[in-house]
C-alpha cells in the first residue's frame, strides 16, 4: 500500500475537520461572554401572517425574518427562530405544541387569555421595558390584563368603518353614505334597482361572523354582553338587530345566503365592483387595491338611529411563555420591536393600525387610515377576556349567520345557552 | 439451534409488526386517552374526567342530525361512485380507438390534490363570476347572477348534491380502476362457454361478471368507505359545514369542535373511529367477502 497517500488523505482529512469547526465556532466565540453566559440562546417564536401567505412578497415569513436579521446582528448571542403560521391554523397548532410540551418562547396571535389560566406566561413587566409599556394606549394595555396582572402586549390593532363604491352610488342616485338603518334601506333598494347585485355586502360566515354581528349589535345599542357584565346574545335588542338584517337578506338586498359567507370572499367581491356598500378596515384597503377599485368612500358605520360613536376594535397580541425560562432575552427582542423600525415597518406593509402612542402619530398623516385611527381612542372589543368566549366564538362562527335566515330569537338563544353553559 | 430457527419468523416479521404498532395502535390509545382527559383550550392538560366530554358531545343539539347526515354521505357518495365505475370499467375494458388516451384521462381527478378539485368546484359555483352561474345565465336557468338562486353552495338542499357530486368525482378513478383491474383476472374461457350456452348478454353480466368481480368490487367499496367516511377537504373547502352545520359530517364537526374542546374533539374522533368499525363490519357481514365464489 502506498503509505504516502493513505498521509496525505489523512492529513487532508484532519485539514477539513479543523477548518470546518472553526467555521461553527466563529458566531458564539462573537458573542464575547460565551464562557461566562452560558453561550448561545436560540428563542423559539411562533407568529401569525398578515400577508398573502408563504411565497408572497409580502408574506409574514419574509417580514419577521427581517426583523430577527437586524437583532441578530445587534444581539449576536441571540439567535431567533420563527416560525409563521397561517390565521387558520395558528390556535389549533399552537395548541398542539404546549400538549406535545414543545412551549415556544415567543407567541404573537389574536388572544393571550387562554393561557392566563395555566399560568404559561411571563407577566408583562417581567419581559418589557417600563419606557416601552408606558407608550401603549392606555386603554390597550388595559385590555391585556386579567384580574389586574398584565399578560398580553398589545402588538397591532385594527378598526372598522363603511366602505362605500362611489360609482355605484352616483349611479343609484345616492347622494351620500347612509347614516341610519333606515337609510341604509333606501340606500340598498337603489343600489338593486340600479343593478347591483349585492347592495349590503353581509359576511356572516365562518371567518368572522363574530365580528360582523357585533357592528350590526353596537349598532341598536347591544352588544354580547351587557352592561352589567352579563351575556346578552339574546336581548331584545340584539333580535331586533337581526330581524332588521332578516328583512335586508329576504329582500335580497344582502349577500345571499350571508351565513356561507367569508368577510374575504365579500370584500374580494367589493373590490370587483359587485358591492355596494360593505364593512371593512384597514386590512381590507390592500384587497380592494389588489382587485383595481379607486373609487371608494369611508364613512362611519350607520346604527339604528345614527351612526356609531362607537366601532369594533380588533387587537392581536405578543406573549412570552416562561417555560423556557428565556425571560432576559425575550426582553431584549420585545425592546427591539417595540422602539426600532419593525412596529412601524408592520404597520405600513400590512395597513394594520400601532398600539403605541408614537405609532399613531406618526401615521396620523395617512388620509386612508384617519377614519380608523379616530376611531381607535373609543372602540369597543369582543369580551374575549371571559374564558368563555374562547368556547363560543367557534359556535357564533358556525352558527349565527342562520339568526338572518331563521328564527332569530332561536339562534340567538341557543348562543345565549352556550355562553351560559357552566 | 432448531428453537432459534423457530425464531427466525419474529424477525422478518418484527418490524412490520413495530411499525403498526407505532403508527397505528398507539395513536390509536392516545385518542381514546384523549377523550377522557380535560384539556383546556391552549392544549394544557388539566387530567382525567370520566365520560364528561361524551356527555357534552352527546348533550350537543346538532350531535344526532350530523351523525345521520353522516351515515347518508357514505351511503349516497359510495353507492353512485361504485355504480358509475361499474360502468365505467366495463367501457374501458372494451377496445376502441383511444381507449388509452380515455384511460389516462380518468386519471386526471385522482391525480389531482382532492383539496384543489374542491377548491376549483366552489369557484365555478361562485355565485359573481362561477362559470357554472354563466353557463346557467346563458341557458335561462337564473336570471341573474350574484342572487340567492345562483348561490346553490349557501343552501343545504343544493349544496349537498353538489358535495356528494365532487366527492364521486374524486373518488371514481380509483374505483374505476380497481374494478379494471379485476375485470382483467377473469378469464375468458369461462364468457366463451357462456356464449356457447345462449346466455344473453344482461345474464352473462349478472351470473358471471359480477360474481366473479366481488373480491375487488368488496375491496374497492370498502376502501370508499372509509374514505368518504374520513373525508374532510371536500366539505370544509366548499361549505366550511356551513349553513349552521347543515353540511357537516362528524370528520367536520370534530374540527370545528377542536376549537373549543379538544377533548370533545377527541370523544367525536372516537365515536368516529367505533362508527366506521361497525360499518366495516357490516359491510363484509353482508357481502361476505371471505366466502368463495360459489
Amino acid at each position: 500500500m502506498n503509505m504516502k497517500l493513505v498521509g496525505g488523505a489523512a492529513l487532508g482529512l484532519a485539514t477539513m475537520l479543523v477548518l470546518s469547526s472553526c467555521g461553527s465556532s466563529t458566531p458564539e466565540t462573537g458573542g464575547g461572554d460565551t464562557a461566562a453566559g452560558g453561550g448561545q440562546v436560540t428563542l423559539k417564536m411562533v407568529a401569525a401572517d398578515y400577508g398573502d401567505g408563504p411565497g408572497k412578497p409580502n408574506s409574514g415569513q419574509k417580514f419577521w425574518e427581517g426583523v430577527v436579521k437586524e437583532f441578530e446582528a445587534a444581539n449576536p448571542t441571540i439567535k431567533v427562530d420563527v416560525q409563521v403560521i397561517n390565521w387558520n391554523d395558528i390556535d389549533k397548532q399552537v395548541a398542539t405544541m404546549i400538549q406535545n410540551g414543545q412551549v415556544p418562547d415567543i407567541l404573537q396571535t389574536g388572544d393571550y387569555s387562554g393561557f392566563v389560566a395555566d399560568q404559561l406566561l411571563y407577566k408583562v413587566d417581567e419581559v418589557l421595558s417600563p419606557e416601552v409599556s408606558g407608550d401603549m394606549l392606555q386603554k390597550f394595555a388595559d385590555y391585556g390584563k386579567v384580574d389586574g396582572t398584565a399578560y398580553g402586549i398589545p402588538f397591532v390593532s385594527s378598526a372598522r368603518a363603511l366602505f362605500y363604491n362611489k360609482e355605484l352610488f352616483s349611479k343609484a342616485g345616492i347622494a351620500e353614505p347612509p347614516k341610519t338603518w333606515d337609510e341604509l334601506k333606501a340606500a340598498a333598494k337603489k343600489l338593486k334597482d340600479s343593478g347591483v347585485s349585492q347592495p349590503f355586502g353581509l359576511p356572516l360566515g365562518q371567518e368572522e361572523a363574530q365580528a360582523e354581528s357585533f357592528l350590526w349589535m353596537l349598532g341598536n345599542g347591544g352588544g354580547y354582553k351587557d352592561a352589567g357584565g352579563k351575556w346578552a346574545i339574546n336581548s331584545p335588542q340584539n333580535v331586533e338587530t337581526f330581524t332588521y338584517l332578516k328583512g335586508m337578506v329576504a329582500e335580497g338586498l344582502t349577500t345571499p345566503n350571508p351565513g356561507t359567507k367569508d368577510r374575504k370572499t365579500v370584500w374580494e367581491d367589493f373590490g370587483a365592483g359587485k358591492v355596494g356598500m360593505v364593512n371593512g378596515g384597514p386590512m381590507s384597503i390592500p384587497i380592494f387595491d389588489a382587485a383595481g377599485l379607486k373609487d371608494y368612500g369611508v364613512a362611519p358605520i350607520p346604527g339604528k338611529a345614527g351612526p356609531l360613536d362607537t366601532t369594533l376594535g380588533v387587537m392581536d397580541w405578543i406573549m412570552a411563555f416562561n417555560k423556557n425560562g428565556h425571560a432576559a432575552e425575550i426582553k431584549k427582542f420585545f425592546d427591539f420591536f417595540y422602539t426600532g423600525t419593525a412596529a412601524q415597518k408592520i404597520s405600513d406593509t400590512y395597513k394594520l393600525l400601532p398600539v403605541t402612542n408614537g405609532g399613531i402619530e406618526k401615521l396620523s398623516g395617512d388620509e386612508k387610515l384617519k377614519p380608523f385611527l379616530d376611531g381607535l381612542p373609543n372602540a369597543s372589543f369582543y369580551p374575549f377576556q371571559d374564558p368563555k368566549w374562547a368556547d363560543l366564538n367557534p359556535a357564533i362562527k358556525q352558527t349565527i349567520g342562520g339568526a338572518v335566515t331563521e328564527d332569530p330569537a332561536k339562534v340567538l338563544g341557543d348562543l345565549q345557552k352556550t355562553a351560559e353553559a357552566s | 439451534m432448531r428453537r432459534l430457527r423457530a425464531l427466525e419468523p419474529l424477525a422478518w416479521v418484527g418490524p412490520a409488526v413495530l411499525l403498526i404498532a407505532l403508527v397505528v395502535i398507539w395513536p390509536v390509545i392516545e385518542m381514546v386517552r384523549s377523550s377522557f382527559l380535560e384539556i383546556s383550550r391552549v392544549g394544557v392538560v388539566r387530567g382525567y374526567n370520566g365520560f364528561d366530554n361524551y356527555d357534552k358531545l352527546f348533550a350537543e343539539k346538532d350531535f344526532a342530525d350530523i351523525m345521520a347526515r353522516s351515515v347518508i354521505w357514505v351511503v349516497a357518495v359510495v353507492a353512485l361512485t361504485v355504480l358509475i365505475s361499474l360502468a365505467l370499467a366495463q367501457l374501458f375494458n372494451q377496445r376502441f380507438p383511444g381507449r388509452k388516451l380515455a384511460r389516462w384521462a380518468l386519471i386526471a381527478p385522482w391525480a389531482a390534490s382532492v383539496l384543489m378539485t374542491a377548491i376549483v368546484f366552489r369557484w365555478m359555483l361562485d355565485p359573481e363570476v362561477g362559470v357554472i352561474n354563466q353557463i346557467r345565465l346563458k341557458l335561462g336557468l337564473i336570471d341573474a347572477l350574484g342572487g340567492a338562486d345562483a348561490d346553490q353552495l349557501g343552501v343545504a338542499a343544493t349544496a349537498m348534491p353538489w358535495l356528494v357530486f365532487v366527492a364521486v368525482f374524486v373518488s371514481v378513478p380509483f374505483t374505476t380502476y380497481a374494478l379494471l383491474a379485476g375485470l382483467a383476472t377473469i378469464p375468458s374461457d369461462v364468457y366463451e362457454a357462456a356464449k356457447m350456452d345462449g346466455a344473453s348478454r344482461l345474464r352473462t353480466y349478472w351470473s358471471i361478471t359480477l360474481p366473479l368481480l366481488r373480491p375487488a368490487l368488496t375491496v374497492a367499496a370498502l376502501i370508499n368507505v372509509m374514505n368518504v367516511f374520513n373525508s374532510f377537504p371536500i366539505i370544509w373547502a366548499m361549505t366550511h359545514g356551513q349553513p349552521g352545520y347543515s353540511t357537516a359530517t362528524s370528520t367536520i364537526f370534530m374540527f370545528i369542535l377542536k376549537s373549543s374542546d379538544i377533548g370533545e374533539s377527541a370523544a367525536m374522533s372516537v365515536v368516529n373511529f367505533g362508527m366506521v368499525l361497525v360499518i366495516t363490519a357490516v359491510f363484509l357481514k353482508i357481502s361476505r367477502w371471505n366466502r368463495a365464489v360459489a
